[in-house]
């Protein structure tokens, strides 16, 4: 038999000596990689949840003027792009590119002839954006804008509350054009939608790119988001279109997504302490369990170190015990996680709104292979780290001594 | 032709500290054990019995004076060398036993050749013959916790030769057996040294086993009282 098999049986037989003892430290360790997956898990979930919200918010990469990502205008689309078509024409050339979806962004008043509130607007190419807006968009009534269908407008649930609006009410749009005259058109409400965050409902108007230009009294659009085949993609995409748009700006959603990186970095600090204070008890139960034990047998070490054994030998047998507790229990640990993951799947849990939003998000929980690999590795060193620790004085006893020990 | 001694002590001192007290242990022991000899050593509690065992056993180191085995000078406080040459050289039996409860009989008396690197199907060889020489093959998948007292001490001493050391340090082997199990321990033991050659150091306070020992060492306050048989051992060789 190989001599590490053989010195991974002694230290199996030796973890089976005081059973209650090891299942208590096993189950610590599952208990503890159980729960440091499942809160990985649930972050990981809620950056691939906001990490695809954004790019389908804004694309994967969003092309303007160097200006516009830069400084703030004096009038609407003063740092707009003017040849959006031939840009549109140029951009769907590469192989990775779906989609290239104009946006006018614009701020104004909205009437309904009686009340009058500030709004915050967005010209879309209709068909395209609410297609690759997906879920990320619920509509509360009526219907989605249609491409063709100028002078239709669709409402944040807050705003139709404000301006008692609904599918087929009539509503004036005023805002200032780029000459910085004041312009406004009529449209008619055709759906009213809710994108969760209610301070976004309370002002936010789709309307078409043809009804915002008419508006604004301009050709130009503020910027293209441009909707990849992949997330994966995004960076590759960046270069190339950066190399032949030389004088134009081309962002990732990464780097315009604020939300997003607020909130990975809260989480990042929360499930990192967290791990961090998991692993810490999971260390301490090792090291106490691997303590009790040794001191048990101390004068056993002793027997075998007068029998020939060397110190390194006994510190292998030993690390391999804390492996046995600590990468047993991960282990079990890890199918528990996955188990609840998965079950999750199949069992619809809804999580309460967010501050600040107006629904609640069924809770899922990622199971990264990465993540896990990692978890199982790092429950699995630090145990036999434990055991070193606690065992590293034990085994360079004078044997004499170990020997005399009641 | 002379044959060497198997252990020798030379002119050996040994203190302990206990709190504030020095207590002399050895003053100056010199002793010669050679090969297939068993030598008892007796004295009362304290007189240095223990601590000429844990000399021998390269388990201690002495203050001053000289340790050789097998002609070699050896130091215990160099922990590598003391460990390798207690692997391959030394034997060990305990009163109290001292088996691995973990392992079954058979695991326990493999463990010094494993230790000794020796490949399984010689060690399978050599387990077997150990167990069958103490009779004990029958119990070979038995834990220690299923045997007696006696069969225990007689699994210790195969575990302690299946190495075929050269020297076997003993301590109280028999305190813990009754009459007849000791007898039949002690028979074993004559018998491995005078066939295996292998060198018996007993420390013992049992009549029984030292009127079977080839010599006698009595020890007083840490130094030899009286030497029996002696004379005719060297004579003999």
């Amino acid at each position: 038999m190989n001599a590490n098999l053989k010195w991974l049986k002694f230290a199996w037989l030796n973890t089976l000596r005081n059973r209650r003892r090891s299942l208590v430290t096993l189950s610590i360790a599952a208990l503890g990689t159980c729960s440091i997956l499942l809160a990985g898990g649930f972050a990981l979930s809620t950056y691939k949840a906001l990490a695809e919200s954004s790019a389908r918010s804004a694309g994967h990469l969003i092309v303007g003027t160097v200006a516009s990502f830069e400084k703030d205008e004096d009038v609407p689309l003063q740092n707009g792009l003017d040849n959006a078509a031939e840009l549109t024409r140029q951009l769907l050339m590469d192989k990775h590119v779906r989609h290239v979806l104009p946006k006018v962004e614009f701020s104004g008043l909205i009437s309904n002839g009686d009340k009058s509130t500030v709004m915050v607007a967005v010209g879309v190419d209709p068909d395209a954006e609410f297609a690759v807006k997906g879920p990320f968009l619920t509509m509360k009534a009526g219907e989605v804008l249609l491409s063709g269908q100028e002078g239709g407008v669709m409402l944040g649930e807050a705003l139709a509350t404000s301006l008692k609006a609904k599918p087929g009410s009539s509503l004036t749009l005023l805002s200032a054009t780029t000459e910085g005259a004041l312009n406004a058109v009529d449209v008619v409400v055709k759906g009213v939608f809710s994108t969760g965050v209610i301070d976004i409902d309370k002002r936010l108007v789709y309307t078409d790119v043809v009804t915002a230009q008419k508006l604004l009294v301009s050709q130009r659009v503020s910027s293209l988001g441009v909707y990849l085949d992949r997330m994966e993609a995004t960076d590759a995409a960046q270069a190339r279109i950066a190399a032949f748009l030389p004088n134009l700006s081309v962002k990732t959603w990464l780097q315009q997504a604020q939300f997003y990186q607020g909130v990975k970095g809260l989480y990042d600090r929360i499930f990192g302490a967290l791990g961090v204070i998991i692993a810490v008890i999971v260390l301490f139960v090792v090291t106490n369990a691997m303590a009790m034990a040794i001191i048990e047998r101390t004068r056993e070490i002793g027997t075998l170190r007068a029998m020939g054994t060397l110190p390194s030998q006994l510190l292998r047998s030993l690390s391999f015990e804390g492996m046995l507790l600590g990468g047993g229990g991960a282990i079990v640990g890890a199918l528990l996680a996955m188990s609840v993951s998965v079950c999750l799947t199949l069992i619809d849990v809804q999580m309460p709104p967010p501050p600040g939003r107006s629904q609640g998000y069924p809770l899922n929980i990622t199971v990264d292979a990465g993540m896990y690999g990692f978890a199982l590795l790092a429950i699995t060193l630090l145990a036999m780290l434990a055991s070193l620790w606690v065992a590293r004085k034990a085994v360079h006893q004078p044997v004499v001594e170990a020997l005399a020990h009641v | 032709m002379r044959s060497s001694p198997v252990i020798e002590l030379r002119q050996v001192h040994k203190t302990y500290r206990l709190g504030q007290h020095v207590v002399p242990a050895l003053r100056g022991v010199d002793l010669r054990v050679m090969p297939g000899e068993l030598l008892a050593l007796t004295g009362p509690s304290g007189s240095g019995k223990s601590t000429i065992l844990n000399l021998c056993g390269l388990i201690d180191s002495a203050d001053s004076g000289e340790v050789l085995l097998m002609g070699k000078l050896v130091d215990a406080r160099q922990e590598k060398a003391a460990t390798l040459m207690r692997r391959d050289a030394l034997g060990f039996v305990f009163q109290s036993f001292n088996l691995v409860p973990v392992m079954t009989v058979y695991e326990n008396v493999d463990y010094p050749l494993f230790l000794a690197g020796l490949e399984a199907v010689q060690r399978a060889e050599r387990v077997q013959q150990a167990l069958v020489a103490v009779g004990l093959h029958d119990h070979a998948h038995h834990r220690p916790d299923a045997l007696s007292g006696g069969q225990r001490q007689r699994v210790a001493i195969a575990r302690a030769l299946v190495k075929r050391p050269k020297l076997v340090i003993a301590d109280e082997p028999t305190a813990s057996l009754d009459s007849k199990t000791a007898e039949q321990v002690l028979d074993l033991m004559r018998e491995c040294a005078h066939e295996a050659g292998a060198a018996f150091v007993i420390a013992t306070h049992d009549e029984r086993l030292t009127r079977r020992c080839d010599r006698i060492v009595n020890l007083l306050d840490g130094r030899i009282e009286m030497s029996k048989l002696e004379h005719e051992l060297e004579a003999a060789v």
